[in-house]
C-alpha cells in the first residue's frame, strides 16, 4: 500500500475540474428543502450556503469521470477487499461564501494513508486527502477529508451492551454514596437543580451537607436550589494517574456560590489550559444525579435540542440534494448489504443539518469553519437529536448529533459576527 | 497547664527495615523486622513490650505484631486515624500510656509495602474510603471522586492552587523545596534517592499529576517499616542509648474539618490543624519556633511544606516562599528542615521514618547531622487532622 500513497502524494494537486453548472437558486433551494433549512436567508442575499460548498463538483450518478489524487488508492483499497467505506471527519473552511453564477472548481491532493487499523467496521485503513475550491485563481474553500476503507468480511461480532472487549462484563461506576441526610442533593442533581441544605430553624446554608446545623445543632433542614452562578475558587488539571471513566487531562473545579457555600466539580466546555480561579461558571447537569454538577464557562449557553424524525424520505432527499448518489444513502438492500440497518445519512447532509443547528442561533453570523468526527450512523426510521453550546467568546458553537446507536456527530461551527 | 506527656516519656529506641520499590516481604514481616530492630536498639526484650500504637491505615493488627515478636501479654493498644496525620499522634498516645503506667513498653509501628502493593498515588474507587476508614470519610470522598478528584495530588492540588493565587506563590517555590529534600536525600545512604540530586530545572521538566503539582512535588511511593519504642521517662537513666524526651506531642484538627478534601472553610491557603497542634506544641513545651534546632516537616507534597512553615510560626503568611529561597531551610540555615531528605527523597512511611530521624539528630548520629541538636519538631502529614512532637536530647 505505501507505493500506492505514494505515488499519489507525488501527484501533488490534482484538478478535479469544474462544477457542471454554476451556483443556482434551484439547487440552492432544493437543499435548504431537504434540510429544513428555509427560514435561513442565503436565496436572499444570492448566495449559496457554506456547507454546500463540496455539492458543486459532486459527480453525478454515473460517478464521472472526475479526477481525483485519490482514486488509485481508492482502486487499490477496494482491490485488496476493503470495499466498504465510511467517512470519518471532515473539516471545511470557507474563505468567502459563493456567490450566484460563480463557478468552483475543486482540486485535491492526497495527504496521509494509515493502516491497517482493527476498526468497529472491520481492517481497514484511514485515508486523509485534501481538497482546494477555487473560483478563477481565488482559493475559496479548503476541505480535509478522511474515510476509513474497510473489510467488511473482518467485521469483528456486535458487543452487547455494557459488555467490554474481551466479554467480561463492565460494570458501570458505582453510584455516588447517599444518606438520608444527603439524598435531596443526588435527587436534585438529577432533576437539574443544584441543591444546598437550609436549617429550617437559623436558616444556615450547608455544604456539603450533614445531619444537623452546625450552627444552631438543629436537625431540622430543608434546601434552596441555588442559582447555578459561581466563581472558580480554586481547581486543578489532572494529568496522572488514570481516573476510571475520565480523559485525562481534565479539569476539576472548587466553586464559590453567590449563596454563600462552596462545591466541588468537574469543568466542562473549557479546555483546561483555559480555567482560571475567579472564571465565572455556571452549573450543568447533562450528567444527572451520577455525579456532582459540572461547571461551564458561563459565557457559554446551552442551546435548545432539536430533534429530527429520520426517515428514507428524508434521508435520500437529502443524499439527492446533496449529489451524493452512493448507493448506501438512497438502496436500503445496498445497505444492509454493507452492514448498516437501512439507508442512513451521508456526511454532506450532516454537515449540512449542523450548519442548520448552529445558525439557527446565531442568525446573521458567517459561517467561516464547519468540522464534524463521525461516530454510529443516522440511520432512517431513527431520530438524530442535535444538541448544543454556544461559546461566544470564541465564536464557536460546539454540536453534538445523537440516535439510539449513540453519538452520530460531534462538530464544531466557527461563526464570525457580520 | 502542661499534657501529662511533657517530659514524662521518652522515645528509647528506633528501627527501620530498609526502603524499597519491592520488599520481597509480608507486610507483618516487615513490621516485625522494624520492630526487633527498634527494641535491639533500645536494649529492651521482646517479652517486655505490653503497648502498641499504630496508624488505623496499618495492616498489620497489634496482636499479630506481638505474635511475631514474641510479646508477652498487651496491656495496651491503640490505632490513630487520618492516615499520615497519625505519625506523630500514635508516639503521642503512646507516650500517655507510657507516662501514665498504662504500659511499660509500647511499640509504635508502621509498614507497608505501598509501592510494590497498594499504591496510595492511585485514584480511589468512586465508592471507597480507605481501609479501615469510618463511612463518613466514605461520604466525604463521594463529594468529590465522583467529580474526577480522586487521587491524594489531586486533592493537595486545590490549596496549592489557592496559594500561588492568595501569594503570587509559583511552581518554582514549590520545587525549590523538593530541590533541597533531594539534596539531602543525596548524602543520606539511608535514603532512596541517595547521591541523585534533582535541579530546579528537572523539578519543572518533569511531568504534570495533578496541576500546579508536578511528579516531583509528589513524595515517593516507598515499601519499609519503622518503629519507635516509647517507654516511661523513669527508665531513660537504664537505656544502653541515648533517648529523645518527648516534650511535647499533640494532635489536632481544624473547625469543621474534611480529610484531604477540606475545601469548605473560608482559607484553604493554610494548615489550621496544623496550627492547632503547633500552639499546644510550644505551650507545653515552654519552647517557640526559634528554639528549634532542626524540623522533619511532613513532606507528601511541597505547598504543605511552606504552608506548614507558617502555620508552625517561622514567617507571616505568604512568605515560605522566600523563606525557601533564602535558603534558611538548608544546611546551616537557621531551621534545618528535613536532614534525611525527607518522604520527597528518603522514603515514604507515613512521616515515621522522619521521627526516627529526629532521634538520630538529637543522639547525634544523623548521617546529615546538624551540630548540637537539642531540640527537633516533628510533623505528621497535613490536609487532615494532624499532629506534631517537640523532641529534646536526653541528658
Amino acid at each position: 500500500m505505501e507505493d500506492l500513497a505514494d505515488a499519489a502524494r507525488a501527484r501533488g494537486e490534482v484538478d478535479g475540474g469544474t462544477a457542471p453548472d454554476p451556483v443556482n437558486a434551484a439547487m440552492v433551494r432544493h437543499w435548504l428543502q431537504a434540510m429544513g433549512d428555509t427560514a435561513a436567508p442565503y436565496l436572499d442575499e444570492g448566495l449559496a450556503p457554506p456547507a454546500m460548498l463540496q455539492v458543486w463538483t459532486m459527480p453525478g450518478p454515473d460517478g464521472g469521470p472526475r479526477p481525483s489524487a485519490v482514486d488509485t488508492v481508492l482502486a487499490g483499497l477496494d482491490a485488496r477487499g476493503c470495499t466498504g467505506v465510511v467517512a470519518t471527519d471532515c473539516t471545511q473552511a470557507y474563505d468567502r461564501p459563493l456567490r450566484m453564477g460563480e463557478t468552483p472548481r475543486a482540486a485535491t491532493r492526497f495527504s496521509s494513508l494509515r493502516g491497517p487499523k482493527s476498526t468497529a467496521m472491520g481492517r481497514g485503513y484511514f485515508l486523509t486527502w485534501d481538497t482546494t475550491w477555487y473560483c478563477g485563481e481565488e482559493r475559496v474553500g479548503t476541505m480535509t477529508f478522511r474515510v476509513l476503507k474497510f473489510d467488511p468480511a473482518t467485521r469483528p461480532e456486535p458487543r452487547a451492551p455494557g459488555s467490554a472487549p474481551g466479554g467480561t462484563p463492565e460494570a458501570p461506576p458505582p453510584p455516588p454514596p447517599r444518606t438520608a441526610d444527603t439524598a435531596f442533593f443526588w435527587d436534585g442533581a438529577a432533576a437539574g437543580e443544584l441543591r444546598i441544605r437550609r436549617c429550617a430553624d437559623c436558616g444556615t446554608l450547608r455544604h456539603p451537607p450533614g445531619p444537623l446545623c452546625p450552627a444552631c445543632r438543629s436537625a431540622a433542614a430543608d434546601h434552596v436550589t441555588a442559582s447555578g452562578e459561581g466563581t472558580v475558587h480554586s481547581y486543578t488539571v489532572h494529568h496522572h494517574p488514570p481516573v476510571p471513566g475520565r480523559t485525562a487531562p481534565f479539569a476539576v473545579a472548587l466553586v464559590d456560590l453567590p449563596e454563600g457555600v462552596r462545591v466541588v466539580g468537574a469543568v466542562t466546555g473549557a479546555d483546561p489550559a483555559d480555567v482560571r480561579v475567579g472564571m465565572p461558571v455556571r452549573a450543568d447537569f447533562a450528567r444527572g444525579g451520577a455525579e456532582p454538577p459540572r461547571w461551564r464557562p458561563a459565557d457559554q449557553v446551552p442551546l435548545p435540542a432539536l430533534e429530527l424524525e429520520l426517515t428514507r424520505t428524508s434521508v435520500t432527499a437529502q443524499a439527492l440534494a446533496t449529489r451524493d448518489f452512493t448507493p448506501v444513502h438512497h438502496d436500503p438492500d445496498r445497505a444492509r448489504a454493507q452492514g448498516a440497518r437501512d439507508v442512513f445519512l451521508n456526511i454532506l447532509t450532516t454537515q449540512g443539518l449542523v450548519q442548520r443547528y448552529a445558525t439557527a442561533h446565531r442568525p446573521g453570523a458567517r459561517v467561516r469553519r464547519i468540522a464534524v468526527r463521525l461516530g454510529a450512523p443516522a440511520h432512517a426510521g431513527d431520530t438524530l437529536v442535535l444538541t448544543g453550546t454556544d461559546r461566544p467568546r470564541e465564536g464557536r458553537v460546539d454540536v453534538r448529533g445523537t440516535t439510539s446507536l449513540g453519538r452520530h456527530v460531534t462538530a464544531t461551527v466557527d461563526l464570525e459576527d457580520r | 497547664m502542661k499534657a501529662v506527656t511533657a517530659t514524662k516519656a521518652v522515645i528509647a529506641g528506633i528501627g527501620a527495615t530498609g526502603f524499597s520499590k519491592d520488599s520481597g516481604r509480608s507486610e507483618t514481616r516487615l513490621a516485625a523486622d522494624a520492630a526487633l530492630d527498634a527494641l535491639a536498639d533500645a536494649g529492651i526484650s521482646p517479652e517486655e513490650v505490653d503497648g502498641m500504637a499504630t496508624f488505623t491505615m496499618d495492616p498489620t493488627s497489634e496482636i499479630a505484631l506481638a505474635r511475631e515478636i514474641g510479646a508477652g501479654a498487651l496491656r495496651f493498644f491503640t490505632r490513630v486515624p487520618y492516615g499520615g496525620g497519625a505519625a506523630c499522634g500514635a508516639v503521642a498516645q503512646a507516650a500517655m500510656a507510657a507516662a501514665s503506667g498504662t504500659a511499660d513498653v509500647v511499640l509504635v509501628y508502621r509498614a507497608f509495602n505501598e509501592r510494590s502493593g497498594r499504591r496510595y498515588g492511585r485514584a480511589v474507587p468512586q465508592d471507597g474510603a480507605p481501609t479501615g476508614a469510618p463511612a463518613s470519610q466514605a461520604l466525604e470522598l463521594g463529594w468529590h471522586v465522583p467529580a474526577g478528584l480522586a487521587t491524594p495530588a489531586a486533592w493537595a492540588a486545590l490549596p496549592a492552587r489557592r496559594y500561588m493565587h492568595e501569594y503570587g506563590a509559583t511552581g518554582e517555590d514549590f520545587g525549590r523545596v523538593a530541590v533541597q529534600m533531594r539534596a539531602n536525600a543525596a548524602t543520606n545512604p539511608r535514603a532512596w534517592f541517595h547521591r541523585r540530586p534533582i535541579t530546579l530545572e528537572e523539578h519543572q521538566a518533569s511531568r504534570w499529576v495533578a496541576e500546579p503539582l508536578r511528579l516531583l512535588d509528589c513524595c515517593q511511593e516507598s515499601d519499609g517499616g519503622v518503629a519507635l519504642v516509647v517507654v516511661g521517662a523513669r527508665r531513660a537513666r537504664s537505656l544502653p542509648r541515648p533517648p529523645a524526651v518527648i516534650e511535647a506531642a499533640a494532635q489536632g484538627s481544624g473547625a469543621g474539618q474534611l480529610t484531604m478534601v477540606d475545601f469548605y472553610r473560608d482559607d484553604i491557603a493554610a494548615l489550621p490543624e496544623m496550627a492547632a497542634v503547633a500552639e499546644r506544641l510550644w505551650a507545653d513545651s515552654g519552647l517557640g519556633p526559634g528554639d528549634m534546632d532542626a524540623a522533619i516537616l511532613y513532606d507528601h507534597f511541597t505547598p504543605y511544606v511552606l504552608m506548614q512553615l507558617e502555620a508552625l510560626g517561622y514567617c507571616k503568611r505568604g512568605q515560605a516562599p522566600a523563606l525557601v529561597a533564602d535558603g534558611r531551610i538548608g544546611p546551616g540555615g537557621d531551621l534545618p528542615v528535613n536532614p534525611h531528605g525527607g518522604q520527597l527523597g528518603e522514603a515514604y512511611i507515613h512521616g515515621m521514618n522522619g521521627i526516627a530521624e529526629a532521634v538520630r539528630q538529637l543522639r547525634g548520629t544523623a548521617a546529615n547531622q546538624v551540630p548540637g541538636a537539642g531540640h527537633v519538631l516533628v510533623t505528621a502529614g497535613t490536609g487532615v487532622p494532624t499532629s506534631g512532637l517537640v523532641l529534646g536530647a536526653y541528658s
